[in-house]
């Protein structure tokens, strides 16, 4: 799998957008989707900040704000666990525990596979079958261990079979 | 003007301005609120809340750095309440605080840490966190280092540079207490940023701090803080330059102060290496046996005089010339035309400007009557509309560009024209590509859009200019034939484009234009300013404020050489060497006979080498300059040099010139020198001598004295520069009014007639200074250029400068700083071309020329069009010169940098 953008990759998807400051924040979720390690390379972002016509760190200054994008690459798989009131409650802490466990993550929470990277979420609207978590732009409710170790192998063997 | 008001802080009634900011009223009078994010330069924040006070009728605490002074206003500055908010505010800010300090940098927190008695740990009420949040240290810069520990996120480094220099490189990275001040993607080192301090001038707590120097500089042991002119370019930046045990350890911009009001550029904060090098030369050398060898100053300066007086013996006196410098002072230039006007009895001075704007001095003296900017700096910022033409102004005069950038930010209308991309294309609402040397036709063009659309201001033109509408039929008749279908075929640029362009420029309120080098530098360049003259005239864009046409000057001096006299056709103030009654007045002052000045005009700097290299020169007299460099056709000056009997250069440095020298005399740099200056805006600024003079060098001024002494010629005695200035006065009337009492803090702009005179500011703003008191239009045909491309030679090279090196580079390639940024040579070729002629990007390539071939760096860019290529001209390892040739401006005799046919070979 190649885990690289090109120049021309990275045009051709601002292109998709107007060159106006209400526009970059679509355009650096576009980008950072369409790479396959998840994350806004340096490249990237100089590319962003002449096609928006802005300088360099202010780019940067928008990517390092918000925690949903990332400037470090992670992996194919992002699963963001909802940390808050009532997913807290019915045992989001423990299913984090579990996943990092189960995943054997490294200290930037990346699997020992490469494949997932764990990152903690705010509320993802799912409060009524609580606990939810996403992974990339699916989501998963009323989880359990024994749910999510369904859900990995899932992502696990359709990603081995592509 | 705001209306004064009346407001009581503490009890105590103050007058002020409507709306001006109330902390900086309250600290003016005396009430020393605390408070670390507000500077009088910049917007207020209200980040850091340590100028908070009551105001009657608000509720709450208010921070005075965000109020604006209204009439009756009744603030409580000091109370216990505001005291103790402020203490807890504080410590709060303390608590995320590194406070290690080192001494190297003026830090505003430490005085406030005693003040509201928090420096015991155990007397702070709240715990230091500091050292858990992660620390982000960025010291990839060639000039600062930023430490996220000591940074308390005041915006000041960021408003510094949106605001005050317009680059808008530095932001906040990450959030709340983790965010830290980044530039590009975290690395200050590959940035945008270039360098120019402003950041660090402006952080209050050490947490971007300068690099050079850091080892040794102690701002407790700082010996000297000399305010004086920055010795770079032309804008005339006032510098306030610190120094230990007589080496200068800092610079930073003056604040309040024009042009500059604090800000500088890279090469003027941190430019100033070369005064303490070790290669500055130290004593005279005489060349014994082809070697230059150390002599004596009297051994040096004796055969000196006899040389020149043997010359002029041997030969007459129009065997004898001088290149004058516009990087001296003006009293150096001043003395150095009296000398040759009276030890070689000719008119045989000249200086680098012939090389640099004389066509444009030319076209406006003509037209207008002055050769010279005819607007202040700040109206950069303030006019509606600005064309830069040929004029790469955020390199050449990064200063002058912030007011341009800050005049962009209020809506301000810039229309870049260029063959060449330049920074400045990124702020324009218009850039027009012309190709090389056909601005007479684009503009004519442009004048033929301005005519068809009604859109000229008859007025302006029946009443100030000379023949009314009868000579704008004239030009009307002329440039009707330049329709768009011929314009766009000449030039390449879209009719859609200059159409916009034109319309732009005439129907804005106010308008301005920058020219440079790239329209001067031409075989061409007065008609290309005359086309420009015509233009303002038509419109009327000219003789009011914010209106007008302004040649920024590439060397700090090159305005007030011209001014004070070195010129082979004008004795100081810009009066024809021909004019009688002034050469009688004159001869009264110098004390001299009336029949010993020659009334005919001298030779221009490049018919000076010419006839040096027939043989018509045989002895020359160099005082700061390298020609071997910055001469055209470089072949062409070393064998004139050579050719030379006897040649002195007076200099700072060995240069590629000194190689040719028989004697070469050691001078003081500008750092060591009183005097004055003149800059673009015609700023009479002060030189103060910072450092003490390196070895034995003496002021320019002095050696010419004494040479002048051992010739028998009297050019006068003077105990110090301000006799020499007090003489200009009497020679110069349109300095008489400058004396250097009136100009201590504030530069003065001329004319300046009397000593009750307040400067001009704008130029011909009830008359131009022809001898009708109107300006006169001059209609210019477009001309195709006598260097034409060929199958041996199919590109056409432009050159010019870069920001981080400055001319022949004897100066800025001293500096570590400035040759960290850039200080290898290249040629740009566009995309197209390099295929076509088989060149790699960052490859070898030779460049050849009818003239003569070098060696430099292919880079491929669209920077240039297809078919042309670009240059700096800096290093002398590939010295474009060899490519230029020496033909000449019929009328300025300036030389065409900026066309000559080449071809590039990859090897």
């Amino acid at each position: 799998m190649q885990n690289k953008q090109t120049e021309e990759q990275v045009l051709e998807i601002l292109k998709q957008f107007k060159p106006e400051k209400s526009e970059i924040l679509k355009a650096l979720h576009a980008l950072q989707n369409a790479h396959p390690l998840h994350y806004i390379t340096e490249e990237a972002i100089t590319q962003t900040a002449r096609y928006f016509k802005l300088t360099t760190g202010q780019v940067y200054g928008v990517v390092t704000y918000y925690s949903m994008f990332s400037v470090k690459p992670r992996s194919p798989f992002i699963i963001r666990l909802c940390k808050s009131p009532v997913c807290y409650m019915k045992g989001s802490l423990n299913l984090w525990n579990y996943l990092s466990q189960k995943l054997l993550l490294n200290e930037n929470n990346i699997s020992s596979d490469d494949l997932f990277t764990l990152e903690p979420s705010e509320c993802l609207g799912h409060c009524e079958q609580a606990p939810a978590m996403m992974i990339n732009e699916q989501v998963f409710t009323n989880l359990s261990p024994k749910k999510i170790d369904q859900i990995i192998d899932d992502f696990k063997r359709k990603y081995h079979e592509k | 003007m705001n209306k004064n008001v009346n407001i009581i802080i503490d009890g105590k009634t103050i007058t002020a301005k409507e709306h001006d900011n109330l902390l900086n009223v309250a600290r003016q009078n005396g009430f020393d609120i605390p408070g670390l994010c507000y500077h009088p330069r910049l917007s207020p924040t209200g980040a850091c809340r340590l100028c908070v006070v009551k105001i009657e009728g608000t509720n709450g605490l208010v921070m005075a750095c965000t109020v604006q002074v209204k009439d009756g206003m009744k603030i409580t500055a000091f109370d216990e309440e505001l005291e103790n908010n402020r203490r807890h505010t504080l410590s709060y800010l303390l608590a995320e605080h590194n406070e290690e300090y080192d001494e190297t940098y003026h830090d505003e927190f430490r005085p406030l840490i005693e003040r509201y008695n928090l420096k015991e740990v155990a007397q702070r009420p709240i715990k230091s966190i500091w050292q858990n949040i992660p620390r982000v240290v960025d010291d990839t810069s060639p000039v600062l280092t930023y430490d996220s520990s000591k940074c308390i996120r005041c915006f000041r480094c960021i408003k510094a540079c949106e605001e005050i220099q317009g680059k808008g490189v530095l932001s906040f990275a990450d959030r709340g207490i983790q965010k830290y001040i980044v530039a590009g993607t975290g690395k200050w080192g590959s940035s945008e940023c270039d360098g120019c301090g402003e950041c660090i001038q402006l952080c209050p707590t050490g947490a971007i701090v300068e690099k050079p120097h850091r080892n040794i500089i102690n701002i407790y042991k700082i010996d000297k803080k000399v305010v004086t002119s920055c010795p770079y370019c032309g804008v005339g930046c006032q510098i306030e330059v610190w120094t230990q045990n007589n080496q200068i350890v800092r610079v930073n911009g003056v604040e309040d102060v024009s042009p500059n009001y604090g800000r500088l550029c890279v090469k003027g904060r941190f430019g100033y290496q070369y005064a303490n090098d070790r290669e500055r030369l130290t004593q005279p050398l005489i060349r014994k046996n082809g070697k230059l060898e150390p002599a004596t100053w009297d051994e040096a300066l004796t055969l000196v005089a006899n040389k020149f007086n043997e010359i002029r013996q041997k030969y007459g006196k129009k065997a004898l010339a001088g290149y004058s410098s516009a990087k001296c002072s003006n009293e150096d230039n001043y003395i150095f035309q009296k000398f040759i006007r009276l030890a070689f009895g000719n008119n045989n001075v000249d200086y680098c400007t012939r090389l640099c704007h004389a066509s444009t001095v030319a076209a406006m003296i003509r037209s207008l009557g002055d050769g010279a900017g005819s607007n202040s700096i700040e109206d950069f910022e303030t006019t509606d509309c600005l064309i830069v033409i040929g004029n790469n102004i955020i390199e050449t005069h990064p200063v002058t560009a912030t007011f341009i950038k800050r005049g962009k930010q209020k809506g301000q209308k810039i229309i870049v024209i260029d063959p060449k991309w330049t920074p400045l294309v990124k702020y324009a609402d218009l850039f027009l590509q012309p190709r090389l040397a056909t601005d007479v036709a684009l503009l004519n063009g442009m004048m033929h859009v301005i005519i068809k659309h009604h859109l000229i201001n008859e007025k302006f033109i029946e009443e100030r200019v000379e023949g009314g509408m009868q000579a704008y039929e004239q030009l009307k008749e002329l440039v009707m034939k330049y329709t768009p279908d011929l314009v766009e075929q000449i030039t390449g640029v879209p009719e859609k484009l200059f159409t916009e362009a034109a319309i732009m420029y005439a129907t804005a309120p106010t308008a301005m234009i920058a020219t440079g080098m790239g329209m001067s530098q031409q075989t061409v360049g007065t008609n290309n300013v005359f086309a420009l003259l015509n233009m303002c005239l038509i419109t009327g864009k000219i003789g009011r404020e914010r209106c007008g046409i302004n040649p920024p000057r590439g060397q700090n001096n090159v305005q007030g050489a011209t001014d004070v006299g070195a010129s082979p056709v004008m004795y100081p103030g810009y009066i024809p060497v021909t004019n009688e009654e002034n050469r009688k007045k004159v001869a009264k002052i110098w004390n001299v006979p009336f029949e010993e000045l020659d009334p005919n005009p001298g030779l221009t700097t490049l018919e000076i080498m010419d006839a040096a290299h027939e043989g018509i020169i045989k002895g020359m007299y160099i005082m700061g300059e390298n020609p071997v460099i910055t001469d055209p056709n470089q072949l062409h000056t070393i064998e004139a040099l050579q050719n030379l009997e006897f040649l002195v250069v007076q200099d700072i440095f060995h240069t590629e010139t000194t190689a040719y020298a028989d004697v070469v005399l050691p001078a003081t740099s500008l750092f060591e020198k009183d005097g004055t200056v003149v800059n673009s805006d015609r700023r009479v600024l002060r030189l103060r001598k910072v450092l003490e003079p390196t070895g034995e060098a003496l002021p320019d001024w002095k050696i010419i004295v004494e040479i002048a002494a051992r010739m028998n010629i009297n050019i006068g005695n003077y105990l110090n520069e301000e006799e020499i200035w007090n003489e200009i006065r009497q020679v110069a009337p349109i300095l008489s009014g400058i004396t250097y009492e009136r100009i201590e803090k504030q530069g003065i702009q001329w004319p300046c007639y009397d000593e009750y005179h307040p400067g001009t500011s704008t130029l011909y703003k009830d008359k131009f200074n022809t001898s009708s008191g109107k300006a006169k239009i001059y209609p210019v045909e477009y001309q195709e250029q006598s260097e034409k491309t060929s199958a041996e030679y199919p590109l056409v090279m432009n050159s010019g400068r870069i920001l981080y090196q400055y001319h022949s580079a004897t100066l800025s390639r001293k500096s570590d700083v400035l040759n960290a940024y850039a200080s290898e040579s290249y040629i740009l070729i566009h995309p197209d071309d390099a295929v076509k002629y088989k060149i790699q990007d960052r490859k070898k390539v030779k460049v050849c020329s009818p003239r003569g071939e070098l060696i430099t760096t292919a880079i491929i860019s669209d920077e240039v069009l297809p078919g042309e290529v670009f240059m700096p001209w800096h290093f002398h390892e590939s010295p474009v010169n060899a490519l230029t040739r020496n033909e000449k401006d019929p009328i300025s005799k300036i030389a065409p940098f900026k066309y000559s046919v080449v071809k590039l070979e990859a090897i």
